[in-house]
């Protein structure tokens, strides 16, 4: 969605709706409930369509916006679950995601001063301290393989998720096995998905804008991504709110692990058997439909079996970890120790996962000696190979 | 004064019931209240928005019988709805009963063929259920998140209708006083859904296109159909849709479709769409007349669902083709429509093979205006070409202007259901098309004797509607159940 996007422009995309909550369930016959906040009171209100009648009703001056407006569009959990399965939206032209116009509403409540109190009012207080919400990256590729003639670049700016740092520390040894010259793009700053999902939109321009000078003139080497929100945001917004972006080739890091083991660069060790549940993140299923790479990946491990569990892929349930607002109590947490049940219920060892956010999510919710039974699919291949 | 009086009234009420049947299960925020504010037709400026006090979502019967209670003895209106309300006009300062989260299916009768269910059950709910039983139910044209209760009880278009009139068998019944009763054989200790009525008369038909007026559904047995060795989807292609009718009505005669849809070619080719097919095929479709087909594209499609023993079906689609001819159209063969029209034939193997919904995308196009008449075979014919040179002067701003038409009961009643897809903004324009709706509704029950399907105005039915407001009295004498609904003028009794 264009930065200069307002609500009177997605009236008519929004008007579509029939509000017949086809936004909140997975695909037939299954059926799988797959919009969190829905799941946890089901309601017109907390679906998607729920959201764009909200919008609706903004407009029509039946509402106004307030705190409770902000904690409201904050507590959907962005993991687009709407717009995978709303036919009838997505078939209206100019197509607008349901998700993006709930980022506008977010945006519109931010630009009036509300901001849901906690994590989303720590980051805006960020933003508007610094106009950025990045930090400084320690991701230091090791001499042997960093080449700036490489054809690849490690997209490795994140470090705002809390387990983001040690996955990146593992990510680095893993291209130090596999070997590959590779080189770094950026040392600090956010790429923006954070400041988009969460309607900090006027300092995001200038800062998508600084990314893509630097970014330019490697576009035409392949980028690789650990956080699967970085890629999604770089591969799929960039271009609408860049106008000079150009295309760029890209990998999720599970991809690069699975090519490896296919080049024989990675080789498994046998570390005994153990049965693990892959969580596929929301970013990096239903945002860039990378489903296979981490099973390859999965399948390439000796003594590893994978036991999915009852919603996967394209119908994976989230984690909540971007559920920001307060609308609904304990929504995130919930959502979460929803998600352990169904893993629970697999009897595997270990929950793997291919997003920081979503293994800080999980390891939040478990006790103290569970933990470590979340772990990042990098984390994984290190122990393994 | 009074105003604040009844405000505070209701915030009285609001809080009895949290506490008779749990908080989290009533809501009264201004998000909720507004988001169940226009649920007409979605979020449409064209009707009144009207603000619930506060918005129920029961888990139990027994919740219902408390909201019903509670709204009774304050007298405050009722609307029941489920996922995708969108005859239904609710009331100001009301309460919005939400049945979606009682959504069990409930019982899956086999050998008798019914399923018990509740409210909030959806199509794709019960399509999904009914998988692997066996059987199979009725799908409508409706989305598959649509309650199955809700199609069945506004008696709205759906498959399978070739036999019956009503998919209804049974239904559980809340009263505003607290009674719950049962319409069908369930009523008596022990015994199962299988008879609507008798020994005493048809009470499930006073629940039927009564919009929730007359009491609270809290449970529903609905027919479902075997599903058979073989079935096979056969179509024929008709230049009118007077012949398409004769068609469908010589193979009711002579006992040979389990069920049979006519379409004209704007809806055949519209409505099973998938999304990426809208900026495709649906620009030829917005620019066409719905009059002149394109050379070689039939103006009526029908599709007829043969189904038995495979033998049965085999010597049914020849007498299809022998049918079609008599009737001057022509047998479309699979790989003809396949290879013509992909995406109809998508449409029907999802809709007969795995017998549930396509979700109709072409509702993106525009805001649905729709009207539908049962009329004789007969006046069906005068009533199509009726309706469709009536939408077609409004041009192709309304395109694609989409209907079917399918027999009840073996033939003695058509519906022809015929929209336009107005542009939502358009209210002027929509607001015109009303007009003429209501002039058509009129026009066609004096000449073809074209029975609306929606309420039109309690003037028009006389004693009928004197008796029913009399019954209406007595079940629900301080009017509180679906007030503005549409069974009666708005408001009053």
């Amino acid at each position: 969605m264009k930065l200069t996007t307002t609500l009177e422009d997605v009236q008519a995309t929004a008007s579509r709706c029939l509000r017949d909550a086809r936004c909140t369930y997975g695909s037939w016959p299954e059926n799988q409930p797959l919009c969190p906040i829905y799941w946890h009171d089901p309601s017109f209100s907390f679906s998607g369509g729920g959201y764009l009648f909200t919008v609706l009703a903004l407009l029509d001056n039946k509402i106004d916006f307030d705190q409770s407006m902000a904690d409201y569009a904050f507590s959907c959990s962005s993991c687009r679950a709407c717009d995978s399965n709303c036919s009838l939206i997505r078939s209206h032209t100019p197509y607008v995601d349901i998700l993006d116009i709930i980022r506008l509403l977010r945006r519109e409540a931010v630009k009036r001063g509300f901001v849901p109190e906690g994590p989303a009012m720590k980051i805006y207080e960020k933003v508007k301290g610094n106009g950025d919400y990045g930090e400084v990256s320690e991701f230091k590729l090791p001499p042997g393989i960093s080449s700036d003639e490489a054809e690849t670049v490690m997209f490795a700016e994140c470090s705002h998720a809390g387990p983001q740092k040690e996955i990146s520390e593992v990510v680095v040894r893993l291209l130090e096995k596999i070997g590959n010259p590779v080189t770094q793009f950026a040392e600090k700053g956010c790429c923006g998905s954070t400041l988009y999902d969460f309607g900090f939109w006027e300092q995001l321009e200038p800062l998508a804008k600084a990314h893509w000078e630097t970014m330019k003139p490697m576009k035409d080497k392949t980028f690789i991504f650990i956080n699967p929100h970085c890629q999604e945001f770089v591969v799929n917004r960039y271009p609408e709110i860049l106008p000079d972006f150009s295309t760029v080739d890209n990998q999720h890091f599970s991809q690069v692990l699975a090519d490896a083991f296919k080049d024989g660069k990675l080789k498994s060790k046998n570390k005994g058997t153990i049965k693990v549940s892959y969580h596929d993140p929301c970013y990096l299923g239903r945002g860039l439909q990378i489903y296979d790479a981490p099973r390859e990946v999965l399948a390439s491990l000796e003594g590893v079996e994978l036991v999915e569990m009852e919603r996967n892929r394209e119908n994976s349930f989230c984690c909540g970890a971007r559920t920001l607002g307060n609308y609904v109590p304990n929504l995130a947490e919930d959502t979460a120790k929803e998600r352990i049940k169904e893993f629970e219920a697999t009897s595997a060892d270990l929950l793997i996962t291919a997003c920081a956010y979503c293994k800080g999510m999980f390891q939040q919710v478990l006790p103290d000696k569970d933990k470590d039974r979340v772990k990042d699919l990098a984390e994984l291949v290190e122990e393994r190979t | 004064m009074l105003a604040k009086k009844e405000s505070n009234e209701k915030e009285v009420a609001c809080q009895e019931l949290r506490e008779a049947i749990g908080a989290e299960k009533v809501r009264d925020d201004e998000i909720t209240r507004v988001t169940y504010g226009r649920i007409r037709h979605g979020f449409d400026r064209m009707w009144p928005f009207r603000k619930p006090c506060f918005v129920v979502f029961p888990e139990t019967r027994e919740d219902v019988v408390e909201t019903l209670k509670l709204a009774n003895r304050y007298k405050i209106p009722v609307t029941s709805v489920g996922t995708a309300a969108i005859v239904l006009g609710t009331t100001e300062g009301g309460i919005i009963l939400d049945q979606r989260r009682r959504d069990k299916v409930i019982e899956i009768n086999t050998d008798s063929g019914y399923a018990v269910i509740e409210p909030g059950v959806s199509f794709d709910k019960l399509t999904s259920a009914l998988r692997g039983t066996g059987y199979k139910c009725s799908v409508g044209t409706m989305p598959g998140p649509g309650t199955v209760l809700g199609q069945g009880l506004s008696r709205g278009s759906q498959s399978f209708t070739t036999r019956y009139l009503n998919v209804i068998l049974d239904l559980e019944v809340v009263l505003p006083n607290g009674t719950v009763f049962s319409t069908g054989s369930s009523h008596f200790e022990n015994v199962g859904s299988h008879l609507r009525y008798g020994p005493y008369p048809d009470l499930a038909g006073l629940y039927t296109c009564a919009y929730g007026a007359m009491g609270v559904i809290t449970k529903a047995a609905i027919r479902i159909h075997p599903v058979n060795e073989a079935s096979r989807i056969h179509f024929a292609g008709f230049d009118n849709y007077s012949d398409a009718v004769d068609y469908v009505k010589d193979l009711i005669n002579n006992n040979i479709p389990e069920h049979t849809f006519i379409w004209d070619w704007h809806m055949y080719l519209s409505w099973p769409l998938a999304s990426s097919d809208m900026d495709t095929v649906m620009p030829k479709i917005l620019e066409s007349d719905v009059r002149e087909p394109p050379e070689g594209t039939p103006y009526n499609m029908v599709s007829t669902l043969l189904s038995g023993y495979k033998e049965q079906v085999d010597v049914y689609e020849k007498i299809c083709a022998k049918v079609a001819k008599k009737c001057h159209g022509s047998v479309l063969s699979d790989e003809e429509v396949e290879k013509r029209f992909p995406a109809t034939l998508a449409g029907f193997n999802q809709q007969y093979g795995d017998f549930h919904y396509r979700e109709a995308v072409h509702w993106s196009k525009g805001r649905f205006a729709g009207w539908y008449v049962f009329a004789e075979p007969k006046d069906i014919k005068e009533v199509e070409k009726f309706a469709v040179n009536e939408l077609t002067k409004f041009g192709k701003t309304i395109n694609p202007i989409s209907y079917y038409s399918h027999p009840f009961d073996f033939g003695r009643s058509f519906l022809l259901r015929i929209a336009g897809f107005p542009d939502p903004d358009d209210i002027e324009l929509r607001m015109k098309i009303g007009k003429k709706f209501d002039e058509m509704y009129d026009l066609a029950l004096k000449r073809y004797g074209a029975v609306p399907i929606r309420p039109i105005g309690s003037d028009r039915a006389g004693t009928y509607m004197q008796v029913l407001r009399s019954i209406k009295k007595t079940l629900d004498p301080n009017n509180i159940l679906n007030r503005d609904a549409g069974l009666f003028e708005e408001g009053e009794l």
